[in-house]
């Protein structure tokens, strides 16, 4: 699973950078078109819902996603790699 | 059995909340509790007075009422007796509860009806860009209190308590998980559930105490929350808790008669 901020619905209140016991979230410093600064990741393949919710059929930790007050936070399945094409020049 | 995010009404999202306002978060922890106790939309009615706190009832995917200022347990109470079938939800804040519609609570409270209150306690009237409430702290300063608010605050989960009401708790919007498990047994617990949420509202009251940052003023609800345990050890051990702090936990949970029962 991969986690993503909903950059229609983020206000930027920065919440979620308080909350995470990994510290995923940090203060962003980038304007979106909505003029809203929203928080940038750093390594959020750590976090425990990415991993394991497939592994135990529910969400865990989910910190970030009950405290965010604007429902911004969510898990979308994560595209698999295009399979390798390997092309060999002679 | 619907998911959590089908409690939501997505279509209106996003919602009119300022950044950072406690009300999302508050919203969040009930939609995961009614999705936790495995209830179906249809049977549940949300109701909500007036204010930022009770425009709640019109983000969830349920039939609400958003109806007068005050009033919220008033038409709740009609609801439940009329239908008892239905599981009733309340949000309401500080102000619609205490201040205008003190009465209807303590009587919803006496009766003990069947149903899950949630106070979005925000220590101000938020909508109307901040005049104290009755939950406005000694010394805070809002529109209506200049100089610092001089009156003593009421205790909402005390006076629940006094009431009559079945199961009483507080926790704030950094407690999340504390506060989503809290609002379930209150869905559990058979008669009249209040849980008070402390939360923030950075825009009417951070912006007159230091507090203009949503972080600011989450943390200054953790840092002066105490445990009730915590809280009644020390009064019994005879020490000065400052009036500042507010109690955090579950306040009492039993089983006086209750009205409104599904049949
Ligand atoms: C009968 C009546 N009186 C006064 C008002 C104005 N009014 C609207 S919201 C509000 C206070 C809301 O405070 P609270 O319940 O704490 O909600 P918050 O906005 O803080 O969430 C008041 C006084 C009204 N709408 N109706
Ligand atoms: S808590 Fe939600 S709204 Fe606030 S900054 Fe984080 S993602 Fe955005
Ligand atoms: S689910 Fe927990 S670990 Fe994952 S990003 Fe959210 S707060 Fe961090
Ligand atoms: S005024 Fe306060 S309570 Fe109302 S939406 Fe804004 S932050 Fe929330
Ligand atoms: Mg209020």
């Amino acid at each position: 699973m991969k986690l993503i901020i909903d950059e229609s619905r983020c206000k930027g209140c920065n919440l979620c950078t308080l909350v995470c016991p990994y510290k995923i979230f940090r203060e962003g410093s980038r304007l979106n078109e909505k003029g809203i600064v929203v928080p940038e990741f750093n390594g959020p393949e750590r976090c425990t819902n990415c991993r394991l919710q497939k592994l135990y059929g529910r969400r865990l930790c989910g910190m970030c996603q009950l405290t965010c007050p604007d429902q911004a936070i969510k898990w979308v399945e994560e595209e698999r790699f295009e399979d390798m094409k390997v092309v060999i020049e002679y | 059995m619907p998911s959590v995010s089908e409690w939501y009404r997505a279509d209106r999202m996003p919602h009119i909340f300022c950044t950072g306002c406690g009300n999302g978060t508050v919203l969040n922890c009930t939609l995961q509790a009614a999705s936790d106790m495995g209830w179906e939309i249809d049977d549940t009615v949300f109701v909500s007075g007036i204010g930022c706190s009770s425009r709640a009832s019109g983000y969830t995917a349920a039939d609400s009422l958003h109806t007068t200022h005050g009033r919220a347990l008033a038409f709740a109470t009609g609801v439940k007796m009329a239908h008892p079938e239905f599981n009733v939800v309340v949000f309401t804040g500080d102000g619609d509860l205490s201040a205008i519609g003190g009465n209807h609570f303590i009587h919803a409270c006496r009766r003990n009806i069947d149903m899950t209150v949630i106070c979005m306690n925000n220590m101000i009237y938020g909508m109307t860009g901040g005049q104290g409430s009755p939950c406005t702290p000694r010394g805070a300063f809002s529109t209506t209190t200049p100089y610092g608010a001089q009156e003593p605050t009421f205790d909402l989960a005390e006076l629940a308590v006094a009431a009559g009401a079945n199961y009483v708790s507080r926790w704030t919007t950094y407690h999340v998980k504390q506060l989503t498990d809290s609002i379930k047994t209150g869905m559990e617990t058979p008669g009249l559930s209040f849980i008070e949420t402390m939360s923030q509202c950075p825009t009417s009251y951070g912006r007159k105490n230091k507090l203009r940052q949503p972080l600011d003023m989450i943390e200054y609800l953790r840092d002066h929350s105490i445990l009730i345990s915590k809280k009644r050890r020390l009064e019994a051990e005879g020490k000065v808790i400052p009036d500042t702090t507010f109690a955090v936990g579950e306040f009492v949970r039993r089983s006086r008669p209750v009205m409104g029962l599904k049949r």
